[in-house]
């Protein structure tokens, strides 16, 4: 990359569960929340950003210009240009390297990624004849045109549609194709369990220990994560019915991310920008891969990662063994599973193209301050939660330190990401 | 000057206060309830507010709009003015004027304590003008200060009027049209609580001379502070004269432009023609 770009900072507020603590707050509410929280923390009161980017995952329709609109309500000068970019549960790290490109190229100095999504403001829709007849009708000339349109209204158009976490192509929601993946890479509902009780369990140690001090302000009278169980353990997750996957599914509630509700926001700067306003640069960004995978074809939904990890490390020169820290997004916790387990096996890294299996690494380089099992895993703002995360870790690790970012999304794609101490 | 101040238990439900402050009095003299009323340790609902944010256009912050907390206030407003002591009554007064100053930023989570009183009154050319003038503390912190000029047509007070303070008014272009639906003045009652007939009933309407309902010149005002957000610093003030009621469903315009320390808003008509409510903004003094 031809200018550094370094993570300066990131900001969200606590995630709690649909319906929960933010039932009554928008996106727009959220999003403003999580960029007014860094304004504060940065000093950026007033200041003119490069460009801030954000999305959602659940958007209505006249939340065109979401992003552009939550910096109007922020405390950042109104001059701050930006835009909406959306890559399901890959979009708060899509729109951090779609700023540190730009970085990079020096086309901005600064700029803050951002997601958000409320599972709790989901838009509700009509159903499509009723739609088209509604169009039909506003479209009409006369009265008598408006009448015929209407008078195709049929009581069953009438039901409101609510928006749903499936697949358009199979109809199956996540959990149904992370099922179907769980059975065949042979996860454990043991393994799970073990996963989603650690994650709790790290989480919460992070939060004792004041690491998330800089990276969280409270919104709503919520000040920590309000998914999180810290006294959960495997026993207790055990007890749990199968969610996905039929009676004999090993997926549950515990052991998936539940629908969520929160905002996060990363600020990138070059180090000259972060000089000048006297932030500690915390990790550069390295270079990223997007892929997917052959959906319906029958390829694992969510495993899409494991492609671009490899074409990532062979491009940078990197080995598994190189990289300190794995921040692997636990959408649920057989993505987790399957994806190491995938990152070992010679076959399916040969089919995806690669020189070899990626290889393993020890459990303790994971997720090290928990994930989305514990934290909630509102889909665009999970990847604006990570970035600043690891950056830090990284930055307390001290100079040179790595860290990879995989997230899995939906319709068979996936983003990684590498970052590195400065 | 000492004031005696009656402490209440919690803030007055405004039905039967709003039923007493709309009976005409037949007093010829003047006369207004000289003590202040005051309500200790008030918690804010939250969910009220999200709605209130919602109605006018806010963004749900943790901290809240000064506009919100003259709200909080007003059932004192009611109380004082349904007061048996009070010759003034809601009945034929009109809201005039506003001015609030927001002295930090004010958490939704902190209790308020308010304290209202009456003052100021004085002649003018259509009766006499009044100020209820209002604070808000946090153990024992001033945060807010509102206060809000009442003209009660027809009442009589010795002495000359003073001058009116308006600018001439010149016509603008307006930066934003908002239409407003006929049913905002029943949607801003259930966040405001504010009883009167006058913001939603046709015939009640009438009564007082409109063709139609008006809508609260304070969701007016309100509504102009959330096309600001962000833009004001945390401690500030804020002026709204009323000029000319918004009979609802209305278009209205807005119409923005920097003045000496701050911005000056004013809703007008559609075509800018002329003002509703005239604003001014800046940091608190």
């Amino acid at each position: 990359m031809v200018h550094t770009v370094v993570v300066v900072g990131g900001n969200r507020i606590p995630f709690a569960k649909a319906g929960g603590p933010y039932a009554r707050a928008s996106n727009h509410d959220m999003l403003t929340a999580a960029l007014d929280g860094l304004v504060a923390r940065a000093g950026l009161a007033g200041e003119r950003i490069g460009e801030v980017a954000g999305g959602a995952v659940l958007k209505h329709p006249n939340d065109f210009n979401l992003t552009r609109e939550a910096v109007l309500s922020s405390a950042l000068a109104p001059e701050t240009p930006a835009c909406d970019l959306q890559q399901a549960c890959a979009t708060g790290l899509e729109t951090t390297m779609y700023l540190a490109n730009k970085i990079a190229l020096g086309q901005l100095s600064s700029g803050i990624a951002a997601g958000v999504d409320s599972a709790s403001d989901a838009p509700i829709t009509v159903s499509d004849p009723l739609r088209r007849i509604l169009l039909k009708a506003s479209r009409a000339r006369t009265p008598q045109q408006r009448i015929a349109a209407f008078a195709k209204v049929r009581p069953a158009h009438l039901a409101p549609q609510a928006p749903r976490v499936a697949e358009p192509r199979t109809g199956l929601s996540m959990g149904e194709h992370q099922a179907v993946t769980t059975a065949r890479w042979d996860i454990s509902r043991e393994a799970q369990d073990e996963l989603a009780a650690a994650s709790h369990h790290k989480l919460a140690a992070a939060w004792e220990r004041g690491f998330f001090d800089d990276l969280v302000t409270p919104y709503l009278g919520t000040t920590r994560d309000a998914v999180l169980r810290p006294d959960t353990s495997v026993e207790k997750l055990a007890a749990l019915k199968p969610a996905f996957g039929g009676p004999e599914g090993t997926m549950t509630a515990g052991n998936s991310t539940p629908l969520s509700d929160g905002a996060a926001a990363v600020l990138l700067a070059t180090e000259e920008w972060a000089a000048e306003h006297h932030l500690t640069p915390w990790a550069r960004i390295v270079d990223a891969e997007v892929a997917a995978v052959d959906h319906p074809g029958g390829a694992d939904l969510l495993l899409a990662p494991v492609g671009a990890t490899g074409r990532l490390l062979a491009r940078q020169g990197l080995t598994v063994d190189d990289i300190d820290l794995f921040e692997i997004h636990e959408a649920f916790a057989s993505t987790v599973l399957a994806t190491r387990k995938a990152w070992q096996d010679a076959d399916y890294c040969a089919s995806l193209g690669l020189d070899g299996p990626l290889g393993a690494f020890p459990d303790h380089k994971l997720n090290v301050t928990g994930s989305s099992l514990a934290a909630g895993h509102p889909f665009a703002a999970t990847g604006a939660r990570i970035v600043p995360t690891l950056a830090k870790l990284l930055h307390e690790r001290g100079p040179g330190s790595r860290g990879l970012i995989s997230i899995c999304a939906a319709g068979g794609q996936g983003l990684v990401a590498i970052l590195e101490a400065v | 000057m000492d004031r005696a101040v009656e402490l209440l238990d919690g803030l007055p439900p405004m039905g039967a206060a709003f039923a007493r402050a709309l009976v005409p009095s037949r007093a010829a003299e003047v006369h207004l309830p000289a003590h202040a009323v005051r309500v200790e340790g008030i918690r804010q609902d939250p969910d009220r507010y999200a709605e209130y944010s919602r109605v006018c256009g806010y963004t749900l912050r943790d901290t809240v709009p000064a506009t919100w907390i003259h709200v909080l206030t007003f059932p004192l407003h009611v109380a004082l003015l349904g007061d048996r002591r009070s010759t003034v009554r809601l009945v034929g007064a009109v809201h005039t004027a506003n001015v609030m100053t927001m002295r930090r930023a004010v958490g939704v989570d902190e209790p308020l304590s308010l304290q209202v009183h009456l003052e100021n009154l004085r002649p003018h050319a259509r009766g006499a003008l009044l100020d209820l003038v209002g604070r808000a503390e946090v153990d024992g912190e001033t945060v807010w200060e509102g206060v809000s000029t009442y003209l009660a047509s027809g009442a009589h007070v010795p002495g000359e009027p003073g001058a009116s303070s308006h600018e001439p008014w010149e016509p603008v272009a307006p930066v934003a049209r908002w239409r407003l639906a006929a049913d905002l003045g029943r949607r801003y009652r259930r966040v405001s609580q504010d009883p009167n007939p006058i913001h939603t009933s046709r015939v009640a309407a009438r009564a007082f001379g409109f063709a139609r309902p008006i809508i609260h010149g304070m969701w007016t005002h309100a509504r102009a502070m959330a096309a600001l957000e962000g833009r004001l610093p945390e401690a500030h003030r804020a002026e709204a004269a009323f000029v000319r009621p918004v009979l609802l469903p209305a278009t209205v315009g807005l119409a923005v432009s920097p003045n000496d320390e701050g911005l000056r808003l004013a809703v007008t008509t559609k075509d800018g023609a002329k003002p509703h409510v005239i604003m001014g903004t800046g940091p608190a003094r």
